[in-house]
């Protein structure tokens, strides 16, 4: 979720209460700015709202303490903004108004989160250039419709099926990593990405450039993902399954996100990162690193893959091109490299901005590319830039 | 003479038509220390890259422990207990130094994949053990850095830098730490204070042996140890630092070069 | 000699000729200034669009309908406006990302090329459809008795000629010593009283020129133009510029050639080659990096300790 602070919290004091206001006031204020941002149809709301963003941003960035503050209060309070956080999403969709637009935005922002984290690991944490995170997301899409619609296979049993087809892809585009680096390695990875766009073009088992169509929706204890959720006697649309699912695949890459940053593995990418030469010298094993930086890309990439099939029903090479993979590129450093909150926002904007945009027609695109080139140069270290990692007890 | 802690034989590298290092002998007992002196660009950098897996010799044989480690990888050099610091001191400069100094026992700690991801608390209490550990040695090292240890390691001076290096070094539990000229780049009083540092942690690892690039005079007097001299890539003297001066031979590639130049 | 032969031969070194005009402009501008520009395939493809509004623009004026001067003229105003589109995102955007991480200018240059593309699409009259376009040269003479086009000698000849001239600029002029003192040591060549910026100018308007010759021939060649033809040329000729091994013009010749020649002897040889083109390009791509990493005639990477 966005938790972009609409107000400034009154209270800068410290305690287990003010950290409690704090941690409610962003996370609840967040949900409401993405709220009246997704059901807003009124350009000056939307083009308000953006502002209203760009305010906060630029508090943040010329008053760091607030963002000091605010991290320390998440810190401090941690179980409860889980809890508070899970309860937001758990309840989200009811407050939609039955808006199947709202959901589709919200599945496919939480989509691209999950394969933001996933270029995360790499680009953030390991500053491994990989234009093909797009090229394992269709890897993941095109198993998991292919098991699908040819032999009948569960969702969920395709779903494990497309992560271990893409890691294995992901371990085979990590072998050049050992002798290439930098821009070489990068155009690999662009080479990689357009080898396994055409080739989906041109199979005819692929379905050539019109794609798969039909790919079955997943059935969870006899519950279709196609119907709709009726619950409280409340009735949510069908698209509400997926957010649900999106949601529960976003809470999987944060918490693996998580744990790899705050292990030995993560510790060993940032060592790549800093420094290749020096990090060998520390008994770093570089080339396998980098290696498990590729696959752990693939595998998570191919869970949304999976999803998005299942979800649309229908995928066509076009939806896995090399500049998917540079929009998701392009999350990740504006959300903030190796931050976990900066690139699901970084995902989320990025995501909604050009639909959001759709005033500005035809302009989009242009518009958007436009502020990434602006951002870039403004405030390079992305959104909210990576933080000092904690230990123990201690902030 | 028992095995010696670490043995190099006949090691040369070339660099094209380039003879970088020619058949150094290289004897080094456990606890023991080293100082190599040399002019520069006489090779005593390439014979540290050579000895840690940086450089794969054309020929010759590295040994540790009687083990042959000739050309093995960087990492597995560093895990077989050689650790190393460098002429420019190359640090994690976005990572707090406690980060650096953990990362320094990347061998020494465990945690794989499948366990960070399923058992979360474990791989927590590893790395949290380990930055208790780092603290450790950051303040083993200088008790002023310890206090900073929550800071970006870019924002150290360079005296500093040099102190992390060797903190991060002695984290893997080395057998042999080669330093790579600690007192580059600073000035005098700042070199005083690096060798009592030194000295310290000399003092509280008698077992660790050492092998030090120099080029500060005073501090090779001051480490009254033996002293290896390397001109045009070749051993061209060896023994006690008061006897070896001495030696006209060495006068002129190095004590003789440096009068020429001050 | 085989007809058909004869043909892919042609085909083979027109095609490496236009792949060579584009690559020249990554192997300068990343090879030696290292600037990366992830754009240059997309200002290239500007070219063929200056081209057609200018000569829509001349015979709706001054000259008459089927007038060839039109065309030249058409040419020689696309080669310099396109020479200074480069200075001018050069200056705009890139050379903010001269110090930066080579991620952020790759990412920054992508963008900019999208916004290259969307200005075609969204300025130029009916933007987002396919425009066709004329062969510079029509007629063709015969050796023997196979017929070879002109435009095909044409190509080839020009191509021919800016690589000896720019040889000529880089290897014999003050300037090449200048920018090579500039890709050097920045600091140094403003010692010895040389303008960085300036240099970076020059060199950018070299490059976009060059590479906007590459775009018109390329449009003529295939007869038609599209406003996101730049992706694709422009992945072709960075590939042509890194397997060759950058920095090195020979190598950008050479990886041109070879990227031309896996493309036309799989559309010589496969039932459905065209389809497959890319594929086996890309390919080449990822073999000559994994065995040669700095690219065929690009010296080795040393590790500096």
């Amino acid at each position: 979720m966005m938790h972009q602070p609409p107000v400034i919290p009154a209270s800068s004091g410290r305690g287990p209460v003010a950290d409690l206001s704090i941690v409610a006031a962003v996370e609840l204020g967040g949900a409401v700015v993405l709220g009246v941002f997704l059901l807003a149809d009124d350009p000056r709301i939307i083009v308000a709202l953006l502002g209203l963003m760009g305010a906060g941003f630029a508090l943040l960035q010329f008053r760091p303490a607030i963002e000091e503050r605010i991290v320390a209060a998440f810190r401090a309070a941690r179980r409860a903004a889980m809890i508070l956080g899970a309860a937001v999403v758990l309840v989200y969709p009811f407050l939609m108004q039955g808006s199947s637009y709202a959901l589709h935005l919200l599945i496919i922002a939480q989509l691209y989160s999950v394969l933001a984290l996933a270029l995360n690991f790499q680009l953030g944490s390991a500053n491994i250039p990989n234009f093909a995170t797009g090229a394992s997301y269709g890897i993941g899409a095109y198993t998991s419709a292919l098991l699908a619609i040819n032999f009948g296979v569960s969702f969920w049993l395709t779903l494990p099926a497309a992560a271990l087809v893409a890691t294995f892809f992901g371990f085979a585009l990590g072998f050049p990593s050992m002798r290439t680096r930098e821009t070489y390695l990068a155009l690999v990875t662009i080479a990689f990405a357009i080898v396994i766009h055409q080739l989906l073009n041109n199979f005819s088992w692929t379905g050539g450039p019109n794609g798969l169509v039909g790919v079955p929706a997943p059935v969870l204890f006899g519950h279709s993902f196609a119907d709709p959720i009726e619950l409280f006697g409340r009735r949510l649309p069908s698209q509400a399954n997926f957010y649900y699912l999106s949601a529960a695949l976003v809470a999987l890459a944060i918490i693996s996100a998580r744990r790899l940053h705050d292990s030995r593995i993560g510790l060993a990418w940032n060592a790549l990162r800093g420094d290749e030469l020096a990090a060998r010298c520390q008994g770093i094993n570089v080339v396998w690193y980098k290696i498990l930086a590729f696959a752990v890309d693939a595998f998570l990439a191919a869970f949304a893959g999976s999803v998005y099939a299942s979800y649309v029903s229908y995928i066509s090479p076009d939806n896995f091109t090399f500049l998917v993979s540079v929009t998701i590129m392009t999350m990740v450093i504006v959300g903030g490299m190796d931050n976990t909150l900066g690139v699901i926002l970084g995902a989320f904007l990025l995501t909604m901005l050009p639909e959001k945009l759709r005033i500005f027609a035809d302009y989009r695109l242009l518009f958007v590319s436009v502020i990434v080139i602006l951002f870039l140069i403004l405030r390079p270290q992305g959104l909210f830039p990576q933080r000092p990692r904690s230990y123990g007890g201690r902030e | 003479m028992t095995t010696p802690l670490l043995e190099t034989r006949r090691l040369s590298i070339r660099f094209g038509g380039l003879v970088a290092v020619n058949g150094v002998d290289l004897r080094l007992a456990a606890g023991e220390v080293l100082i190599i002196i040399g002019p520069n660009g006489a090779g005593k950098s390439t014979l540290f890259n050579m000895i840690s897996g940086i450089y794969r010799p054309s020929s010759g044989t590295v040994h540790l422990n009687g083990h042959d480690i000739t050309g093995r990888p960087a990492h597995r050099i560093a895990a077989a207990g050689i650790a190393r610091t460098f002429q420019s001191s190359r640090l994690f400069n976005d990572l707090t130094l406690v980060d650096n100094v953990v990362i320094g026992m990347h061998t020494r700690t465990r945690t794989g994949v499948i366990d960070a991801l399923l058992r979360p608390r474990r791989a927590r209490a590893e790395l949290d053990a380990a930055a208790e550990r780092a603290g450790a040695l950051i303040r083993l090292v200088s008790a002023d850095l310890y206090e900073r240890r929550h800071a970006l390691a870019g924002t150290l001076p360079q005296a500093d830098r040099r102190r992390l290096e060797i903190a991060r070094a002695l984290a893997s539990d080395p057998k042999v730490i080669l330093l790579d000229e600690p007192s580059s780049g600073m000035d005098e009083r700042d070199t005083d204070a690096l060798i009592k540092d030194i000295h310290t942690v000399m003092a509280e690892r008698p077992g660790l042996s050492f092998i030090i690039i120099e080029h500060d005079m005073r501090l090779v007097a001051a480490l009254p140890e033996r002293v290896m001299v390397i001109d045009y890539g070749e051993k061209i003297a060896e023994g006690h630092f008061s006897e070896v001066r001495l030696l006209p031979r060495v006068q002129e590639a190095y004590l003789g070069q440096k009068a020429a130049h001050a | 000699m085989d007809a058909q032969l004869a043909q892919y031969l042609m085909n083979w070194l027109v095609l490496g000729s236009i792949y060579t005009l584009v690559a020249l402009g990554f192997s300068l501008l990343f090879g030696v200034l290292d600037v990366i520009h992830f754009s240059h395939g997309d200002v290239s493809i500007v070219a063929p669009f200056v081209v057609l509004a200018t000569v829509q623009a001349l015979i709706s004026t001054v000259l008459p309908a089927d007038s060839i001067a039109a065309l030249v003229l058409a040419c020689a105003v696309a080669i310099v406006a396109v020479g200074l589109v480069g200075v001018l995102l050069d200056w705009l955007v890139i050379r903010r990302f001269r110090n930066a991480p080579a991620m952020m200018a790759l990412v920054a240059t992508v963008a900019l090329g999208t916004v290259v593309r969307e200005l075609i699409r969204t300025f130029y009259p009916q933007g987002s459809n396919p425009k066709p376009f004329p062969r510079l040269i029509e007629s063709s003479v015969t050796f023997g008795d196979l017929p070879v086009p002109l435009f095909s000698l044409f190509v080839i000849g020009v191509s021919v000629l800016m690589v000896a001239v720019l040889f000529m600029v880089m290897g014999h002029t003050r300037l090449g010593v200048r920018i090579r003192a500039v890709a050097e040591d920045r600091n140094i060549a403003r010692l010895m009283a040389i303008r960085p910026d300036r240099i970076f100018a020059v060199t950018f308007f070299i490059a976009s020129a060059v590479g906007a010759i590459g775009g018109i021939f390329f449009a003529s060649y295939a007869g038609v133009v599209r406003f996101d033809f730049g992706v694709q040329l422009g992945l072709i000729g960075f590939s042509a510029a890194v397997i060759g091994g950058l920095g090195s013009m020979q190598g950008a010749i050479l990886g041109s050639l070879l990227i031309a020649g896996i493309d036309t002897l799989v559309q010589a040889t496969m039932a459905d080659g065209a389809s497959y083109r890319l594929v086996f390009s890309f390919l080449l791509v990822i073999l000559v990096l994994v065995l040669k990493p700095s690219g065929i005639l690009g010296k080795p990477i040393m590790v500096k300790v």
